[in-house]
């Protein structure tokens, strides 16, 4: 959609707007549609998965994945170990930036919209499954992550 | 992503000055919102009583943007000048008419539709740019006529702009909307979208 109206046509309806205030919507409408306890739980242990799993791949620590984010280390320790704590949206914007993901895909992941798709939502539950927390990023881990990160990069159609 | 040249006022001095008004949200967008209009929101809610809270000001439009993004009923303005963001807007297509005489036929309803903090007289006096609410308004009419609504749109105020909707865009007011917070409905019929077409109203 392309607006093609004259300048005059702009600078006329300035002046009849002035300094009037304007905003509609409803003030607390949340996108966010209820999930089930199920999907949810499993989605943010999906999500702090994913972040400790990407980390350690990466041979980092918590504090050095906050520097690169610029986030708390405590909000990366929170994200990692706390599935019941809900990630703040600008920090898992922050995060996609860093892994090089899709921030549309981690907002799901994140428990913080609900995926579109049921194909996603199984993604990220098996995720949750297979990255079952152990000791050293293992050879099954590492193809979990993969598998995961493509699956992400894949969600702006699939979502 | 389609870009519209348009035309805004400066607030201290009157000048004209060139905008863009695109059809979607982007993640550039976003990076404006979250690093600019965001933190000013939030400073004025910390300075202020919480009864002088923005009705708008814990909207978050990642959330927002990404749960329409993608949705063929869904469109997405944004509003950029000298680099920043001014406006936002997310409307829908898939709505219908609620005014006697236009029961059920096609409309655009405006789902969220906001200013950037500096545009706005409770923060900066005077405004930095005049006119991003009409170019939004617009925009929506143009939507609404190309998907067949013949320029109908529909938009539940906030408390604080009703005079704009009714005042300044010419809009019919039909009360408060019990299944939306009380909040009041304003609806613009394809003869009132045309007068606002030509611009005709007094300033």
């Amino acid at each position: 959609m392309k607006l093609e109206y004259p300048k005059e046509w702009f600078l006329r309806s300035a002046d009849i707007e002035g300094e009037a205030e304007i905003g509609a919507g409803i003030p607390s409408w949340n996108p966010k549609t209820p999930t089930t306890s199920e999907t949810h739980s499993a989605s943010r242990i999906a999500f702090g998965r994913f972040v400790e799993l990407w980390r350690r791949n990466k041979g980092w620590n918590p504090e050095r994945l906050a520097d690169e984010a610029g986030l708390d280390p405590e909000e990366i320790l929170e994200i990692e170990n706390d599935p019941q704590a809900e990630p703040e949206p600008d920090a898992v914007f922050k995060l996609a930036k860093v892994f090089g993901v899709a921030p549309k895909g981690l907002y799901v992941i994140a428990g913080l919209v609900e995926p579109r798709s049921s194909i996603l939502r199984d993604k990220v539950v098996r995720f949750a499954a297979r990255s079952e927390n152990v000791s050293s990023l293992d050879e099954a881990e590492r193809e979990a992550l993969e598998a995961f990160v493509s699956a992400l990069s894949k969600i702006s159609t699939e979502s | 992503m389609n870009e519209s040249i348009v035309w805004l006022r400066e607030g201290a001095t009157g000048n004209p000055v060139q905008a863009s008004l695109f059809d979607e949200i982007t993640d550039d967008h976003l990076l404006l919102w979250s690093t600019t209009w965001s933190p000013e929101m939030r400073r004025y809610v910390a300075a202020n009583a919480p009864t002088d809270r923005p009705e708008d000001s814990h909207w978050n439009w990642r959330i927002k943007s990404f749960s329409s993004s993608g949705l063929l009923s869904c469109h997405s303005f944004s509003l950029v000048c000298n680099g920043e963001l001014q406006a936002l807007m997310i409307a829908r297509d898939l709505a219908s008419a609620k005014l006697p005489g236009q029961f059920g036929q096609p409309l655009v309803h405006l789902e969220f539709v906001a200013t950037a903090p500096w545009n706005r007289p409770e923060f900066h006096q005077p405004v930095r740019y005049k006119g991003c609410g009409r170019i939004l308004i617009l925009a929506a009419i143009e939507v609404s006529r190309a998907c067949g609504g013949k320029g109908r749109i529909g938009l539940h105020s906030l408390p604080a702009a009703e005079d704009f909707y009714e005042q300044k865009c010419g809009m019919t007011l039909l009360g408060a909307d019990a299944a939306h917070q009380n909040l009041s409905y304003f609806e613009m019929t394809e003869t009132q979208a045309d007068q606002f077409r030509r611009n005709q109203m007094k300033p």
